[in-house]
Formats: structure tokens, C-alpha cells, sequence
């Protein structure tokens, strides 16, 4: 059975149409990744799912339910991490669960809050304002919330924004065991791709409102990404030769060989080749996959941000 | 519904007493209207007073107006409340758990009243710090109180009704003032009616503060037998804005 189906899902906000008729499922039990630039309409999508908007057009399965013609047994059996932190400050931690599983009817709670705040580690803060809590433990709490009435779905957006390297490998942990030990669906936005390779199943990359390639990392990796053999050479070379293993470029004097299987390859390369200072493989990485199908160019926009700074100090004399 | 809104209440609750100003303010405020307001019409004549205002000591007929003045204004709390959780996407991890928008609204509304309440004794103990002498009328003790309740929630609702749609900061303020200043001024709660114009006279009487003054009037100061009409009139208040307020809330309030 799928945990969440979504198909042809439009959402305008007057003139702007952030979501241009999406389609995806995801399994029972899967890890499904949500990647996109900034605007792409990711947090869109959620906050359809989780019921906060409605979609323009379209339909949406959660659980079995329709998230317009049945939000509350939606809302019933998920939970929601936003990318800011929302929790309440003036109360303390203890407190936040207390509301939250009142909320979303925990019958059971005490117990319940203790185990949570034990497994992550804030049993000795239960009693603390949230307001005095670091980022990190903010972020723990807010996880602890989400799975307080143990959702069948877990809604994460962006979860790690602003963590540090130790927290949110911490998260990913997390995520993975509720995944795991738990069985709990899980459906997380992010643009980090080294995020969506590590936790995720599948992975659908949206762009501008629309999905432009779903599939596991491994398949997109496949299908979009390309593996860089990259050569140093202390003389010219014959750039024909080296065609049969793909596409060649040059680039600071080094040679780009573009190519599938780059390990594979490599040794052959390296016997047709003379005079080869060092060699380096560069395996396909969402990365790229990320960026040959949303067009993100960095290079792009930095050359625009140094004309763009060039013309404010010319302004300024 | 009502584990959720006992969760909601709770909360407002607790920041309600943790909240460093507002106890400030509880206290304060009532401090000026009685030392400055209080004072001002001190220079009339006791026969003066006693006639057309049934006890020859000003301070003692605005009591019960400033206690109804409070409630009214404790009340935009709530509108302001709803605009802050907004802001801080609280409202969103609210709509997420299977609760109903009335309870938001609802929780807010009863925040609001237990927030004017709160009010209450500071302004009767400061009147009886400063010689106002009480004739109490128990039947109507009971009536004003159970009114203040609902002058209470029909406020908190009615503030709250214009904000369950917006995350502007400044719309709690306009409306409280296009709301509190009319009322405040066409009720009888700080002169009688008999000073009145006819117009405003017609207009003090569909107000709900000159109810909840006169109730309160009855209990704390002339010592008369409570209005049914008075109590009848608020709560028909209290009803009607709440059930506006659910249904407007149910369609309109938004997460952000």
C-alpha cells in the first residue's frame, strides 16, 4: 500500500503558480526525498500534504485519506518538523509535549515524553524554558513532538537547516531508526544532496513547480550524472583517441574525459595515454545530477554578483 | 475538542503567568485610572453626587466601570495572541494535529477573559485601600461575576474574529481602538446616563459594558437585587460573538 499519493497536484497563489501538477507515491515505509532549489514549491507540496493549504487542483492521498475531503484523519496519523524550529519558548521542554500530545490526543503521554526526552538525550533540560535550549536541542525536541502519537508519516522540511556537522548527522540517525525500528513513512525536503543520499529511498528532484526526474540516487545517478576521469599530462594529447571513452574537454590544461563507469575505465585510459602526471575520478554525485537538471549554475551567478558589486562601488564615487 | 482546547488554555495560561509585564500591567494599570481618573470630578458636591450618580463618592460609582473597561481591553489580547502565534508559525504546528480551528479560538477567547479577570480583585482591593465602602449584594455578586465571564469572552472573540486571518502586527491595535474607544465612551461607565443626549442614551443601551456596569453597580455598590435583563443581555452577547467567531474562525482562520 502507498503511505502517500499524490497525482496532478496544482497550487497557485494568485498570479504565481508554485506547484504546475505534480504525480509521485511514495511506499509504505519508504525514505523519499523531496529535493529542489529554493522556490521550487517543496514546502508547498507539505503543507498540502500535512493540511495546513489546499491545493488549487489536483489530489492527494495521505494515509489512505483524501488531505481535502478527510484533513483530520489525515492530521490524525502524521507528523510535522518545519525548517524553522517551531516550538514555544516561554514553556519548557516538558511543557511543549505535554501541548502537543494533548493536541494530537496521546492518551498515554507521560510516559511517553520521558522516553522521547531520555532517547535524546533532554531529560536533564525537561524542566528548562525551550528559549534557553541550543539549536540542536531545539531541533530534538521538535523531532521528540512530531513523534509523540507514533505517525504512520513523518513530514520533514528541510530538517537539518542550521544544524552543525555533529547534530545533524545525529538527525540522520534518528530518521533512519524511526524509519527502521519504527516503520514510520518518511517524507523529507532538503537541497543538501549529500542529505538525500544518505537517508533516502527515492528521491524526486522538483524544479519550478514541476518533478523533473524521480528515482532512487542510484538510478538518477545513472541516468543524469557523469563520471569525471581527470588527467594530468606533461605533453599534448591526441583528444581523438581518447573519444572512444567519452566526451573529452579541456580545462586548465588538464584533460576531462565525461564518462559512465569511470573505475572501469581509468586503467585502459591510462595505457593509451603518455606522459600522465596524476589521474583523478570523480564518480557521478547527486550533485550533479542536482544541478544538470535544475540549471543552477554557481559559476553564473557569481560572475553576476562581481558585475553587480562593480557597479555599486562605481556608484559610490 | 476538549483535551485540545484544555491543552491550548493551559498555555496561554501558563505564559500568561510567566510574563513579567502583564503582572506589571495588572497592577498598574488599574493604579492610574483610579489615582488619576479617579480623582477628577473629587471637587463636586456630595448632594451633587449623591443625585445624580447614587453614591456620594465618584470613586466608587467608576469601580464597576473600570472593571468592565478592563475586561474590554484585556480582551484584544487575544487578537494580538493569535497574530504573534501566526508570525511564529505556532499556528502551523497547531493545524497539523487533528484539532479544530474553533479550539485555537476558543483557547484564545478564554485566555483573553482570564487575563481581565485577573484584573478584578486588584481593582476592588486598591477601591477598598482608598475608602470606597462596599454594600454587597450576593444575588448580585453572583450575576456580575457570571457577567464579567461573559463581557469576558465576547470580547476576547469579537478582537479575535478581526485577526484570524491576518499576520499584521498593527491590526490588533486599530481594531481595538475602533472597538474599545466608541464602547467605552456610549456605556455608563464612567458618567450616568441622565448626562446623556437622547442619541447617545439609545446608544448606551445596546451596549454591553453599561450592562456589566450596572451589574456590577448593584453588587459592589448600591447593594440592589441583580438585572435579569443585565445578565440576559450579556450573555446573549457572549453567545452570539463566540458563535460568529467559531464559524468565521472555522472558514477563515489561516495557518500563515
Amino acid at each position: 500500500m502507498n503511505s502517500i499519493v499524490v497525482q496532478n497536484l496544482v497550487k497557485r497563489y494568485g498570479e504565481v503558480e508554485a506547484l504546475r501538477g505534480i504525480s509521485f507515491e511514495v511506499a509504505r515505509g519508504e525514505v523519499f526525498g523531496l529535493l529542489g532549489p529554493n522556490g521550487a514549491g517543496k514546502t508547498t507540496t507539505i503543507k498540502i500534504l500535512t493540511g495546513l493549504t489546499k491545493p488549487t487542483s489536483g489530489r492527494a492521498l495521505v494515509a489512505g485519506f483524501d488531505v481535502v475531503e478527510e484533513p483530520m484523519e489525515v492530521k490524525k496519523r502524521i507528523g510535522w518538523v518545519a525548517s524553522e524550529v517551531i516550538v514555544d519558548d516561554e514553556l519548557t521542554g516538558w511543557e511543549n509535549l505535554e501541548i502537543q500530545a494533548r493536541l494530537a490526543g496521546v492518551k498515554n503521554w507521560r510516559e511517553r515524553a520521558a522516553e522521547l526526552l531520555k532517547y535524546f538525550g533532554l531529560s536533564e533540560a525537561a524542566n528548562r524554558p525551550l528559549g534557553k535550549y541550543s539549536t540542536g536541542m531545539r531541533k530534538r525536541l521538535e523531532v521528540a513532538m512530531a513523534i509523540l502519537h507514533a505517525p504512520e508519516i513523518l513530514f520533514m522540511d528541510e530538517p537539518t537547516v542550521g544544524l552543525d556537522v555533529g547534530a545533524r548527522v545525529g538527525l540522520w540517525e534518528v530518521v533512519r531508526q524511526i524509519n527502521k525500528d519504527f516503520g514510520v513513512t518518511v517524507l523529507l525536503t532538503t537541497h543538501y544532496m549529500e542529505e538525500a543520499e544518505q537517508l533516502c529511498n527515492r528521491i524526486a528532484i522538483i524544479n519550478k513547480g514541476v518533478l523533473v526526474a524521480t528515482g532512487t540516487p542510484d538510478e538518477l545517478k545513472a541516468k543524469y550524472g557523469v563520471d569525471v576521469i581527470e588527467l594530468e599530462v606533461d605533453r599534448p594529447v591526441d583528444t581523438a583517441k581518447l573519444a572512444a571513452f567519452g566526451e573529452v574537454a579541456m580545462s586548465n590544461g588538464k584533460v576531462l574525459i565525461k564518462t559512465g563507469n569511470a573505475e572501469e575505465k581509468v586503467a585502459e585510459v591510462v595505457k593509451a595515454v603518455e606522459g600522465i602526471k596524476s589521474v583523478r575520478v570523480k564518480k557521478a554525485s547527486l550533485d550533479t545530477v542536482f544541478l544538470n537538471l535544475t540549471g543552477a549554475t554557481f559559476e553564473g551567478e557569481q560572475a553576476d554578483i562581481k558585475r553587480l558589486y562593480m557597479k555599486v562601488r562605481m556608484a559610490r564615487r | 475538542m476538549i483535551d485540545q482546547l484544555y491543552a491550548l488554555y493551559k498555555r496561554e495560561v501558563l505564559k500568561l503567568f510567566r510574563s513579567r509585564f502583564m503582572w506589571a500591567m495588572i497592577l498598574a494599570q488599574p493604579l492610574m485610572w483610579i489615582i488619576f481618573f479617579g480623582n477628577s470630578l473629587a471637587g463636586l458636591p456630595k448632594g451633587f453626587l449623591a443625585q445624580y450618580f447614587g453614591v456620594d463618592n465618584y470613586l466608587a460609582y467608576m469601580l464597576p466601570g473600570m472593571v468592565t473597561i478592563s475586561m474590554m481591553t484585556a480582551g484584544t489580547f487575544a487578537s494580538i495572541s493569535i497574530v504573534i502565534d501566526r508570525r511564529l508559525g505556532y499556528l502551523k504546528r497547531v493545524l497539523t494535529t487533528p484539532t479544530p480551528r474553533s479550539a485555537v479560538f476558543l483557547a484564545k477567547a478564554l485566555g483573553g477573559m482570564t487575563r481581565g479577570l485577573l484584573m478584578v480583585p486588584v481593582i476592588l482591593a486598591l477601591g477598598a485601600l482608598l475608602g470606597v465602602h462596599y454594600k454587597i449584594d450576593w444575588g448580585a455578586l453572583v450575576a456580575w461575576l457570571a457577567g464579567l465571564l461573559a463581557l469576558g469572552i465576547g470580547f476576547s472573540s469579537l478582537f479575535a474574529v478581526f485577526t484570524s486571518n491576518t499576520s499584521d502586527v498593527h491590526a490588533p491595535g486599530v481594531i481595538a481602538n475602533f472597538i474599545t474607544m466608541p464602547l467605552m465612551f456610549t456605556s455608563t461607565a464612567i458618567f450616568p446616563r441622565e448626562f446623556f443626549p437622547t442619541w447617545l442614551k439609545a446608544l448606551s443601551e445596546v451596549n454591553p459594558l453599561t450592562y456589566a456596569t450596572e451589574l456590577g453597580r448593584e453588587a459592589l455598590i448600591y447593594g440592589s437585587a441583580p438585572s435579569t435583563t443585565a445578565l440576559a443581555a450579556l450573555a446573549l452577547f457572549a453567545v452570539t460573538t463566540t458563535a460568529i467567531g467559531i464559524v468565521m474562525v472555522e472558514t477563515q482562520l489561516s495557518p500563515d
